[in-house]
């Protein structure tokens, strides 16, 4: 199915390489064909909407009547533009004096009925379908903590329980990977208040780097580019503050899927990660065949899922 | 007469709080959305959202406006989430900022990053972190850049920072739909 694609700012600095591996599943994946917007604008993030409540609706507006133009649903890869997207669409739609203001604020296009805003694991699950993804390697002996933070289930109402979402975890299943239980899967990273607040943010991610580890996790999943921004790139102030070691790649689903699917390396970005990888992987899925048989599966008794160290 | 006015003991509140009030209006201080906020746990609020809502109710318009509260909120929305009383407590925060922006409460350093990213996006279309990172670190706290100067090499090295702005063809039409966006609001 095509579906218009919204990369967002972050997709073209900070996090690259969730667009990299992203496109690059997408292009194995004969059920996903990803369109990108043209001329896409930045959905406004957290700020917008403190400066002026019209404001992420106007935003967004211009971005989702572009999509309405293609007749496709937009798939959204950063939480930040998903939820606000996903918010207006449904502003939009709901209220008719709300769409008209906003029409009026744009001088080239205009919503008449907002397309449905998706956040990939949601298409990649509920319409392609885990089962259907080709697993050429599969990911044994990684035990992937998935981590949604806030905004891809949050606001509820949407594709998965703000409290004990499943959808990541099945993918990370359907991959072969081990999915690890844990109790922070929802947990704040306190990535939209890291630059202003900095200390409250990094205790928040500390937190949530700890009950990963805690619950045995050797790796954690993201769908979000400040998650992994704080989890990866501060992991080692992190570590420095609580005075411990973490050591745990923090990697987007897209860059785990492409692994799985044994694409081509170069198109996953994996050596953007400042935690990284490779060591990991070369003692899970890139380990030669007879170590790994003769590796006892856990050793370890399973840990508590709500455990802490 | 509305449930706000009936508990309300002080002075009136302002025209802005009205539509805010009518949301906090249902809150019973069951205080679930302070069990669920993780900035809460890291000490983060003056406040907690449970008081907010009191506050609101009893129309402690200053005191709700000069909140710490108000601006360490990581919007997460594990509060609304949990609401049993479905009260968009997230999104009343954010009201709470606009609010107090527009009232000149001094906002820690949340209005610099707010409005800053603000501009970036008026006048690029999209986000420019660099001029974000540095336009905020000028205005909030110029020594910080050597603090910087780790994390920033660090995202040098992994090819992880835009050197050049991008910009949509469309600037133009954005830069009017903020105009008339804001000239709307007023």
């Amino acid at each position: 199915m095509k579906y218009a694609y919204f990369p967002g700012c972050s997709q073209e600095s900070t996090a690259e390489e969730y667009n990299r591996s992203l496109l690059a599943v997408a292009d194995r994946l004969e059920a996903l064909d990803l369109m990108e917007l043209p001329d896409w604008n930045c959905c406004g993030a957290t700020p917008a909407a403190t400066v002026n409540a019209l404001l992420p609706h106007a935003l967004a507006a211009r971005n989702l009547a572009i999509a309405e133009e293609m007749g496709m649903e937009l798939v959204a890869p950063c939480a930040a533009c998903y939820k606000n997207m996903n918010k207006a669409s449904h502003s939009l739609n709901d209220d008719d004096d709300l769409r008209e203001r906003i029409n009026s604020t744009l001088d080239d296009h205009q919503v008449g009925r907002a397309p449905k805003v998706r956040h990939p694991v949601d298409v990649l699950v509920n319409d392609v379908g885990v089962d259907n993804v080709p697993v050429a390697k599969p990911l044994e002996g990684l035990k992937v903590a998935s981590y949604y933070g806030c905004l891809i289930t949050r606001p509820s109402g949407g594709f998965d329980d703000p409290e004990r979402p499943q959808s990541m975890d099945r993918l990370m299943e359907a991959l072969g990977a081990e999915a690890v239980d844990w109790a922070y899967k929802t947990k704040c990273c306190g990535g939209a208040i890291y630059m202003a607040e900095e200390d409250i943010s990094f205790t928040l991610s500390a937190d949530v780097l700890a009950h990963a580890k805690a619950a045995g996790a050797n790796a954690v999943a993201v769908g979000c580019p400040f998650c992994q921004l704080l989890l990866d790139l501060y992991q080692p102030k992190l570590e420095t503050i609580r005075d411990t070691t973490f050591n745990l790649p923090i990697m987007f689903f897209s860059q785990l899927m492409g692994l799985a699917m044994g694409l081509d390396r170069a198109d996953l970005g994996l050596e953007k990660l400042v935690v990284s990888p490779f060591k990991l992987l070369a003692e899970t899925i890139d380990a030669p065949e007879d170590t790994t048989a003769k590796k006892p599966r856990s050793r370890a008794p399973k840990p508590k899922p709500w455990g802490v160290a | 007469m509305t449930q706000t006015d009936a508990i309300r003991l002080g002075a009136e509140t302002s025209a802005e709080m009205k539509e805010i009030e009518e949301m906090a209006a249902t809150c019973y201080q069951c205080g679930t959305c302070t069990g669920a906020c993780p900035v809460v746990a890291a000490g983060g609020m003056d406040y907690t959202p449970r008081a907010i809502m009191r506050m609101i109710q009893v129309g402690m318009e200053h005191e709700t406006l000069s909140s710490q509260t108000i601006w360490t909120c990581a919007s997460c929305y594990a509060c609304a989430a949990r609401c049993p009383r479905d009260i968009e407590i997230t999104d009343m925060m954010t009201k709470l900022r606009n609010v107090a922006l527009k009232k000149g409460y001094k906002a820690r350093r949340g209005k610099v990053y707010n409005e800053g990213f603000m501009s970036i996006v008026r006048r690029h279309g999209r986000m420019y972190e660099l001029e974000l990172v540095v336009r905020y670190n000028l205005l909030t706290n110029p020594l910080n850049f050597l603090g910087l100067l780790p994390v920033g090499l660090k995202m040098i090295r992994k090819g992880k920072l835009r050197y050049l702005p991008d910009h949509p063809q469309g600037r133009p039409e954005i830069r009017h739909m903020f105009n008339r966006v804001e000239g709307d609001a007023e």
